[in-house]
């Protein structure tokens, strides 16, 4: 039925205000005014071109990219917020979610999960109400130059968002936070680094930005861990290597593969200097739990249904009809997809999830600004393999938001730390790296802060107290040692059919596909498309990469991906600056030296211009 | 010349056609300050309005319907200066929602914000169709939350400007550690540490002070 062929799209098909112009690849042109001319129908449609059941961020991007290529949309969530496995939550709605967990609610996308909450939070008087926390479950970064950045400054969703910079990068070392040297001339200024590191390291810097290029230099090391290439051919010393594997690369362990890690290396420093002297950026009041908001928003503007509180209960595919727990029921012309996580029960083709990432989200009553950049209200921490007392194999990586990135009041942050290790190790690999992060605050910073009393368990049993009970005997491990102050620690087990290093693999998509696979009987999900749980990427990387491949399941080609035009003055600038102009002197701020050592954005050009004038 | 731009955003919330979108549309559609073109994105529309020696710039948010069956994000919410509830005095049904609206407002938004109560439709009543929501009553619900009211008709733009305007009136404008961004030689930081992602070029962050 389906030609192999692009099948025309949902827009060439039916009239629509959209597809006028969009004859051969024009881009579509967003008329004036759009979104707010038609006055929207009362009830939930009866039949759909796409549903989509969760509002996680690859739901969500998919979501705004169909309703702005024509499709006609209705996304549901089964909760009563927007975000599923992105959510940035609340710590009410963070409780709902632990007690889910441990009902086995989530098809086993989650388990485990463990919830200590001060009695500080939500006591009215003196404390803080749940409310004044946006606590993210897959907490993500973003990089300058990314997929991600580039959509959402072409959907514009950028515009319902805020983002802030992120340069502080750490590595632990030898009980220490040695902070990445990675801003401005500070690999060269360093006045650790002896002359003949910097030359080595600047050699790795000027290769890395076109290594695909240059085979000839790591194409025997294909197969290898970087650290022999790094070692070997670059000359370069242990901290460097943890360094450029682990802040910069972001990469989980030892065995990293030298592509792959070249990658990672290149995307840090290719994302340097784009808006400032930093790679990175993260959104305010929240992560992905805002951005999944943000495509929502534009696609409900683009013309989808939305509605939150509603679950899917079972869709037959030879009628093409979904029905909904409250029994309404939609038919679906097009495809169904769904997030595991809201599977309808009776399901039977929900992808294995083999890999499991652990994770510890803690509140502490410090702000942390001794790990932050100046002016900054964010860090990354990771521990290398083998720097924790609980010899680590794996990288445990932290990432801490202080009170200016607004999801937590002054005087607290929030530390969420993960690890790819799999198995009870995992936790210990997590605590250890929590002590380590705790002593070090504890000891850089002075201030008195009184020992928390109460506390309220949520156990991986389900059983709920919800009065606050006294820290006693059984909890004495997670007795916060020293003067730290802890106001909430979530410890929980997420699962992923993505590899570590990966984004989903195209085949993924067709595990379920209708007429490539039977139907099973009696299943409630035959026919459907489940996305991906987010990987242990730290970045948003794997993303758009996702919604593309579902996009084109859908509409038979990725072409109009979110090829929009507003169709007005305010054109959004290319998404690729000149750096010449980049740098326009402000007046005060002479001592910000922004002459750059290194131009890292130049892709084309490895010249390195004004080298190491030490 | 001295004299900043202030953004406001602003909210619409009410229930289904009210005529919050055409109150948008008649408002922006008008001629009243130099800067007559709106923009339109996927995002919201923008007008511009001469306040004085300010100029206030209207951010203004429509719910693109997401409203409906209760699934308004708290992004919608975040930060917005002002609000317009929006009810249709021919319809008490949605005098009733509007007092949802408010409350919702007063749980969910920020504490200051300014809030207007908006009795739309009242052409209809003028050419001899029937009220069914009392001005006194509005009155009464504005002067208990401390909302501002207005009866406006989006269809003659009857006290649709005056809206705006008494929105405008009650922010308290140009304060100076909003204008940083703008005095830096127009540089498009807003606010501490924001930066936009449409323009991309370390000038951007140079001016935040972030000096890292
Ligand atoms: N007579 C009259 N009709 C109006 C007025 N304002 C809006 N309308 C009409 O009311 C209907 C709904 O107006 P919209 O502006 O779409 O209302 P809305 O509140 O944005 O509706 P939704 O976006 O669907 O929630 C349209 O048919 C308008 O023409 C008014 O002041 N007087
Ligand atoms: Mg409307």
């Amino acid at each position: 039925m389906l030609s192999p062929e692009r099948r025309p799209s949902v827009a060439e098909r039916r009239p629509h205000f959209l597809s006028f112009s969009s004859q051969n690849g024009c881009p579509l042109v967003v008329p004036h005014l759009a979104g707010i001319e038609d006055p929207l129908p009362e009830s939930t449609p009866d039949k759909v071109d796409v549903l989509i059941v969760g509002t996680g961020m690859v739901e969500s991007v998919l979501a705004a990219a169909l309703s702005w290529q024509g499709s006609n949309v209705l996304h549901i969530d089964k909760n009563d917020h927007y975000g599923d496995t992105s959510a940035t939550m609340t710590v009410d709605q963070t409780k709902k979610w632990v007690k889910e967990v441990n009902d086995g609610k989530f098809s086993n996308c989650y388990t485990n999960a463990k919830l200590y909450v001060s009695a500080i939070i939500g006591s009215g008087d003196r404390g803080f109400s749940s409310r004044d926390f946006g606590l993210d479950l897959a907490p993500k970064i973003l990089f300058a130059k990314s997929d991600l950045l580039s959509i959402l400054v072409k959907s514009r969703v950028h515009q319902y968002l805020e983002f802030q910079s992120l340069s502080s990068f750490h590595t632990y070392e030898n009980d220490s936070f040695e902070k990445l040297t990675n801003t401005k001339q500070e690999i060269f200024t360093n006045q650790n680094l002896p002359l003949m590191t910097k030359r080595n390291l600047m050699k790795f810097i000027k290769f890395v930005l076109n290594w695909e290029e240059q085979p000839d230099v790591w194409e025997s090391y294909a197969e290898r861990p970087i650290c022999e290439m790094l070692i070997e051919k670059f000359k370069l010393e242990r901290p460097q290597v943890f360094e450029l594997m682990f802040s910069i690369g972001l990469c989980y362990n030892m065995s990293a593969k030298t592509p792959e890690v070249l990658q990672r290396i290149r995307r840090y420093l290719s994302s340097f200097d784009v808006y400032g002297p930093f790679a990175v950026l993260y959104s305010k009041y929240g992560g992905p739990g805002e951005l999944s908001q943000g495509f929502c928003r534009s696609a409900a503007v683009g013309g989808a249904t939305y509605k939150l509180n509603e679950s899917l209960a079972s869709f037959d595919p030879s009628t093409k009809t979904a029905t909904f727990e409250d029994g309404s029921k939609v038919t679906v012309s097009e495809k169904l997809v769904i997030s595991p996580t809201q599977a309808p029960k009776y399901s039977q083709n929900i992808p294995e999830q083999k890999y499991e990432i652990h994770r510890l989200t803690c509140v502490v009553g410090k702000s942390c600004e001794e790990w932050f950049s100046e002016g900054e209200s964010a860090a990354v921490v990771v521990f290398p393999p083998g720097s924790l007392k609980s010899g680590n194999q794996n990288v445990v990586q932290a990432f801490i938001l202080g009170p200016g990135s607004e999801v937590c009041p002054q005087e607290t942050s929030v530390w969420y730390l993960s690890t790819t290790e799999q198995g009870p190790r995992a936790e210990m690999d997590l605590d250890a790296a929590l002590e380590a992060m705790e002593t070090s605050i504890v000891r850089e910073s002075s201030s008195d802060l009184e020992n928390d009393e109460s506390i309220v368990q949520f156990g991986p049993n389900g059983e709920t107290m919800i009065n606050s009970v006294k820290l006693g005997q059984s909890f004495k491990e997670y007795i916060p040692r020293e003067r730290l102050q802890f106001l909430l620690k979530l410890y929980y087990t997420q699962y992923t059919s993505t590899p570590p290093f990966s984004v989903v693999d195209p085949s993924f998509f067709d595990i379920n596909d209708e007429n490539s696979k039977k139907l099973i009987t009696g299943a409630s999900d035959n026919g459907v498309l489940y996305t991906a749980m987010p990987s242990a990427e730290i970045s948003y990387d794997e993303v758009v990469t996702a919604a593309k491949l579902l996009y084109e399941k859908i509409v038979g080609s990725d072409d109009d991906f979110f090829d929009l035009d507003f169709g007005d003055d305010d054109d959004v600038p290319i998404h690729n600056a000149n750096y010449e102009n980049a740098i326009e002197d402000d007046d005060d701020d002479e001592d910000n030296d922004v002459d750059m050592n290194f131009d890292v954005n130049r892709q084309g050009t490895t010249e390195l211009v004004g080298e190491m004038e030490i | 010349m001295n004299s900043g731009i202030t953004s406001i955003k602003l909210v619409l919330l009410g229930e289904a056609a009210v005529g919050k979108s055409s109150i948008v549309l008649r408002f922006v559609s008008n001629d009243f300050t130099e800067n007559k073109e709106p923009t339109i994105g996927a995002a919201f529309l923008t007008q511009r309005v001469n306040i004085g020696e300010q100029t206030v710039k209207f951010e203004i948010w429509d719910t693109a319907g997401q409203e409906r069956f209760a699934s308004l994000a708290p992004m919608y919410y975040r930060n917005a200066q002002a609000a317009l509830v929006v009810y249709d005095i021919t319809k008490p049904q949605s005098f009733i929602k509007a007092r949802h609206w408010v409350k919702e407002l007063h749980e969910q938004a920020s504490k200051g914000i300014i809030i207007a109560l908006v009795g739309n439709k009242v052409d209809i009543v003028s050419s001899g169709g029937e009220r069914k929501v009392a001005r006194e009553e509005a009155e009464k619900l504005a002067e208990e939350e401390g909302l501002l009211f207005f009866e406006t008709s989006a269809k003659t733009g009857e006290n649709v400007n005056e809206v705006f305007l008494g929105i405008g009136e009650k922010i308290p404008l140009g304060r100076p550690d909003e204008q940083s961004g703008l005095q830096n030689g127009g540089v498009r930081i807003t606010d501490d540490q924001r930066i936009d992602l449409a323009s991309t070029g370390s000038g951007a962050v140079a001016a935040s002070g972030c000096n890292c």
